[in-house]
């Protein structure tokens, strides 16, 4: 290895950029500074280092080594593997021509083939791929004023770049973290175009010219024929080439439509969006059936699997080297790039749209419950970056809900407060402002991927708390008199109280989603879910306590505005016997994290079980560090190892069948379908409760029957079948 | 840093090396002459690349965290780790690099390795010790769980490939301290 090839290269750009500024002129001696000249000192350095050694400094930390990268080294340095030095270059050398054949039919089966691979580009992009080794490896896209003498080209590529553009935005606009970096990293790629209209306007124009050489290749009489120059030299092939782009010009600007109207303020483009969607998924069905012909006109058959395969037609496309951008990339190391099929980018195209299509249907419902429910549901189909970022540029617009509602009136709705009190003037009190800030910070975060959300959702929970104390503490000192004084039942006190109520059961909503993401994430063992589980059941007690004296609350506090004119108190009485759905719909999810959390309890404590012995340290540590962030906010308060250690050690095989909780679960889910007869989602959620508790409690006889006799000749297992997050029992005889 | 492939369950068609356990020696990093050693089994078992800055920056901090494992002379496989107050903190340990090569696997050998590595870090003074790993690797997550690591958080597209990785953690029972005490501490 000589000198030359393990010069570090520094991420940084301000080193480089500090290395060709007179420093000594511009940074002065100062009174404890003074200036030394180095070189023959570095000079002594070189002679005495051998090739790869480096002198270490105190600032060259992991970041500073990981950052280098040796030049020349295939496996780093990303300039290594290109093929050309420019685009100009690769240009010279015939790899994107214009017009790209001489021969029609050749230059529309090209076009057609570019179309293609740009769309399987576009979706590796979206799948988190940098867009210049994507998309813009798309010689055609990087000289837009080539593509001028082919206006069918041409305006794709326009089209193509208006909506990468439109895309980049929209994404950095969220700024949904983690992943948007390298998704919107656009350095030295040409997306300003001509701005929309003109890339709307030329695709009509070529559009409406496809469309009449569509109909005269159909129409019957010669003559039609003969004032319209055809597509194309084949006549045979003429109706299937203008078919097969119409709809991908089509669905280009539908799609970029549906962009359009999503972005529009306040939600008003999303009925509009909606119909875009259904004709960018007609078109996108389209398109794909356009595959059956173009296959047929790939002469000498397709050597390319249909897995591999980037174009409908199979062939490879013409223009395109992925190494060209490679010196305009992060410096970093070069990231392999899998491609994706055709198939899977039409595929993945399908999923976006049906995504943004769930987003435009929504009502924005102005309720804070009813939209956590909506985007819980949104993420449980895993969308992607793109259709997250709508949604989160949806909630949140302006600092407030929707860019429509402030957040006090979304905090005193949610708080079960009268519509009179979003006016209030407690809400220029400071830490009611910070409580806005925590919403509006929630609703960025329940839309980003599910790993980041649950660490920040995590990490929220203290701020949620530190802001509950200093409520607390606000409503004690300052406006405890104001109560006391005035006895105004519409007064700051009573609002405070309210909030207060309903920001407990908040941040313990955030705690159990917080939980179950983990299971979904995978980041529990099967010798964890023991203690997650009880955790889970002490959050879940709290949540539904909670989330009852809000409703309590709200309903005394209706009744008592309706009595106002009424003074009719009938209705209040039989509440104490009355516990609303969405309460006992937590309690039937309570009675199952407890059957779950006794079953393994008894499994542990009868055979030693799920129980593993760790040499460095024990149980306590790895409780510790999964509920750390729930422990620091009290969450909930007074729960230790030690009341979980004590509280599980008593289960048996011979106590825990009776109450059988999972029987309870069972029932109430059963009686719980009639309450949500119109929710469709909670509906298939107590479906799936039901079928958890329904298996468990089968298990569960089994297990403590034979366990009692022999409780060697079992072997039980949890697995997620019916639900993500609740486990089923299975037994085997061991 | 690194998705760890020990014991991972991979097809090979490199046979599996039969030896005795006690046939193993371990040794502690003992200098340069190691370094190419090391270089080249992470270079040949690992996805992702890392310079010579990277593997100087470890072994020469932190030579005693580092091991080798030898059968017979031949370099089998070899764990790279580091030590450091982390944000002020806590005291961390963390594993850069575990290797052990095909053949190899599934003997305790990177049991054995990584072991030596976190008794010293426990040792030194360490609260804690951390790695990654590919969400794909079971066999690496299974020989960190059995030593008692929590799959703390999942890293979205870690890697250069694309795959997410899981942050693995281990925390040494703090024993002078009451988990009351403890929990008042981390306020």
């Amino acid at each position: 290895m000589d000198w030359n090839s393990t010069l570090a290269e520094q991420a940084e750009p301000s080193m480089s950029r500090r290395s060709s500024l007179p420093l000594s002129s511009t940074i002065p001696a100062s009174p404890n500074t003074v200036w030394v000249d180095a070189t023959p000192l570095l000079q002594a350095a070189c002679t005495d280092l051998l090739d790869g050694e480096l002198i270490h400094g105190e600032n060259f930390n992991l970041f500073a080594a990981m950052s280098a990268l040796e030049i020349m080294d295939p496996k780093m340095d990303s300039g290594m593997i290109c093929k050309y030095y420019s685009v100009d270059e690769a240009i010279e050398d015939g790899v994107g021509p214009v017009p790209i054949s001489f021969d029609r039919t050749t230059d529309v089966q090209c076009t057609l083939d570019i179309m293609d691979h740009l769309l399987a580009c576009e979706a590796t992009w979206h799948k988190g791929h940098s867009l210049a080794q994507t998309v813009f490896s798309c010689i055609y896209l990087l000289r837009p004023e080539r593509t001028v003498p082919s206006p069918i080209l041409h305006s794709y590529c326009k089209i193509i770049r208006a909506t990468c553009k439109a895309i980049v935005s929209v994404v950095s606009d969220a700024r949904t973290h983690e992943e948007e970096d390298l998704f919107t990293m656009a350095y030295g790629l040409p997306l300003d175009g001509d701005g929309d209209e003109k890339s709307l306007s030329l695709l009509n124009a070529v559009e409406e010219n496809l469309c009449r050489q569509l109909r005269a290749c159909k129409a019957q009489s010669s003559r039609r024929k003969q004032d319209m120059e055809p597509l194309q030299s084949d006549i045979d092939m003429e109706e299937g080439y203008c078919k097969a782009l119409l709809c991908r010009l089509r669905f280009r600007k539908h799609f970029f439509h549906v962009l359009a109207c999503m972005r529009r303020p306040q939600g008003k483009g999303l009925e509009l969006a909606r119909k875009h969607i259904a004709s960018s998924i007609s078109e996108l069905e389209c398109i794909r059936k356009s595959a059956d012909f173009l296959i047929s006109t790939a002469s000498g058959g397709c050597s390319i699997g249909i897995e591999d395969r980037t174009t409908a037609s199979g062939r490879q496309p013409i223009g395109f080297d992925a190494s060209l951008n490679s010196r305009v990339s992060a410096p970093a190391p070069p990231r392999s790039i899998k491609m994706l099929s055709w198939n899977k980018a039409i595929e993945y195209f399908e999923k976006l749209l049906r995504d943004l299509d769930f987003i435009c249907s929504y009502s924005l419902d102005p309720s804070l419950e009813v939209l956590l429910r909506f985007v819980t549901q949104f993420q449980s189909s895993r969308p992607d970056l793109v259709a997250r970022s709508h949604l989160q540029l949806l909630l949140v617009q302006e600092g407030r809900l929707y860019g429509r509602d402030p957040m006090f009136a979304v905090i005193t709705r949610a708080a079960g407060l009268p519509e009179t009190t979003k006016n209030h003037d407690i809400q220029r009190y400071e830490s009611v402002m910070q409580l806005g800030q925590l919403v509006i910070n929630m609703l960025k975060i329940v839309c980003t991927n599910t790993a980041w959300q649950r660490r920040k959702l995590g990490k929220s929970l203290q701020d949620w708390r530190v802001i509950y104390v200093q409520l607390e503490l606000a409503f004690t000192n300052k406006f405890g008199e104001v109560l006391a004084a005035s006895k105004d039942e519409n007064g700051v006190a009573r609002v405070v109280k309210q909030i207060l109520i309903w920001l407990e059961e908040q941040a313990y909503w955030i705690a159990f989603r917080f939980l179950m993401l983990g299971f979904e994430l995978e980041l529990y063992s099967p010798s964890e879910f023991f203690m997650v589980y009880w955790y889970l059941y002490a959050v879940l007690v709290k949540l539904a306590e909670k989330t009852d004296s809000r409703m309590e609350i709200t309903e005394i506090t209706a009744a008592k505005r309706k009595g106002k004119k009424r003074k009719d108190s009938s209705k209040d009485v039989g509440r104490e016997t009355r516990i609303p759905p969405a309460v006992r719909f937590l309690q039937c999810q309570i009675h199952l994290v407890e059957g779950l959390t006794l079953l393994h309890a008894a499994l542990r404590n009868e055979m030693a079980a799920l129980h593993s012995l760790t040499p460095f340290n024990s149980e306590q540590e790895i409780f510790l560090q999964h509920f750390e962030l729930l422990q620091k906010a009290c969450i909930p308060e007074q729960i230790t190892y030690h009341s979980f250690k004590e509280s599980t050690s008593y289960a048996r095989f011979s106590n825990i069948a009776t109450p059988n909780c999972f029987q309870q679960a069972q029932k109430m889910a059963k009686e719980l379908r009639s309450s949500f007869s119109n929710d469709h989602d909670r509906l298939a959620e107590l479906r799936r409760l039901e079928q958890v508790a329904e298996h468990n409690s089968v298990a569960m006889n089994v297990i403590c029957q034979l366990g009692a006799v022999e409780p060697n000749s079992l072997k039980v297992s949890f697995e997620f079948v019916h639900h993500p997050c609740y486990a089923t029992a299975v037994v085997r005889r061991a | 840093m690194e998705g760890e492939r020990a014991e991972e369950a991979e097809k090979s068609k490199e046979e599996k090396a039969i030896f005795d356990a006690s046939e193993i020696e371990y040794v502690s990093y003992a200098g340069e002459h190691h370094l190419p050693l090391i270089m080249s089994l992470v270079d040949q078992e690992l996805s992702e690349p890392y310079s010579i800055f990277t593997y100087r920056y470890f072994v020469y901090l932190w030579p005693q965290l580092c091991f080798l494992a030898f059968h017979r002379g031949r370099c089998v496989g070899t764990v790279v780790c580091k030590m450091g107050e982390h944000r002020n903190t806590t005291f961390r340990g963390y594993i850069a690099m575990l290797v052990v090569i095909n053949p190899y696997r599934g003997k305790g050998i990177a049991t054995e390795l990584v072991t030596r590595s976190i008794r010293v870090m426990m040792e030194s003074g360490c609260e804690e010790v951390t790695l990654e790993a590919e969400v794909t690797n079971k066999g690496a997550l299974a020989l960190y769980g059995r030593l008692g690591f929590i799959r703390a958080k999942r890293l979205f597209r870690y890697y250069l490939n694309g795959v997410d990785a899981f942050r693995l953690k281990l925390r040494f029972p703090q024993l002078d301290m009451h988990p009351a005490y403890i929990a008042v501490q981390n306020e």
